[in-house]
């Protein structure tokens, strides 16, 4: 019961800050009516919109059906060696982080340790 | 101090039922950040299991953020207090939850997969969302690892606990 309340109040904190994105994309008077994803030129289109071109239908000149098949999930690119870096990249960065700050958070601490140690010296220290 | 037996059952079990929480948390504390690494790795995965993680990924930090309400609402109620460390932590937290919120919420947008297998077709998404997700996903990516570093000593306490208690 404990849990489904603070389930509750988590959803509510999302939901507040999804409501604050919305709202930011909505009133964000940035490149909404652009170009498009692809770029200067081109349209993407999403999801199942376009499955198929019609047969017999023409593409006006100019324009450019980069891929009209189904999208690729690509579900077996995590077999293919050659994606392996991305995955390392990711690794490599994240325990980079963790190790500066676990270097950080010693370093800092032993700093404290020592400047109590070397208030507790003077205030123990007697009186010449 | 001497304890009855029925007292010193309801302490092991007291103790057990507190191992188990604590169990709980280090293993899916670790599936979490497993699933955020790979789910980053887009280029590993590909565009689907990308797109399931990522939803995922936000149900099991909701209930993350659920099963550490009372650290939240303690360190809320602290964060006036002269001890600095909880308050880091509590920024870079909440700096974190609302980066992987909107990266979360940009992503299910843009979603190219997942959402249109739902039957959900958004329409006139533009690369407004898809700028929010680049951005939020690099700062998520500076974040969640010091939000693991931050408690390191923990994780190398229970890691090692664990570690014994399964060589028992």
């Amino acid at each position: 019961m404990k849990f489904l309340r603070h389930l509750a109040a988590a959803t509510l904190v999302v939901a507040a800050v999804v409501a604050a994105g919305l709202a930011w994309g909505h009133f964000d008077p940035g490149p909404l009516p652009g170009p498009g994803q692809g770029g200067p030129g081109q349209v993407v289109v999403r999801g199942q919109a376009v499955k198929r071109l019609p047969p017999g239908f023409k593409i006006r000149p100019g324009l450019r059906v980069i891929s009209i098949g189904p999208e690729n999930l690509g579900l077996t690119s995590m077999f293919q060696a050659v994606n392996l870096p991305v995955l390392r990249d990711t690794v490599e960065i994240e325990a980079g982080v963790i190790a500066a700050v676990v270097i950080l958070e010693i370093g800092q601490r032993r700093w404290r340790r020592a400047r109590r140690a070397r208030r507790l010296a003077d205030v123990t220290r007697p009186p010449r | 101090m001497a304890t009855s037996p029925a007292g010193s059952v309801s302490g092991a079990a007291r103790r057990r039922r507190i191992a188990a929480r604590t169990r709980l948390d280090f293993w899916f504390d670790g599936i979490l950040l497993l699933g955020y690494t790979l789910a980053y790795s887009y280029g590993f995965t590909g565009i689907g299991i990308h797109e399931w993680l990522g939803l995922g990924l936000g149900l099991a930090l909701l209930f993350h953020l659920a099963l550490h309400w009372d650290w939240v609402l303690r360190t809320t109620r602290k964060l006036t207090s002269p001890r600095g460390h909880d308050r880091v932590i509590w920024v870079v937290n909440l700096a974190l939850l609302v980066g992987m919120t909107l990266c979360i919420l940009s992503g299910i947008l843009i979603s190219r997969v997942a959402l249109p297998y739902l039957g959900i077709n958004l329409t006139r998404i533009g690369p407004f969302w898809s700028t929010v997700h680049d951005t939020t996903a690099e700062i998520t990516l500076g974040l969640v690892p010091v939000h693991v570093a931050l408690r390191w000593r923990w994780l190398v306490r229970i890691g090692r606990r664990l570690v014994a208690w399964r060589a028992r």
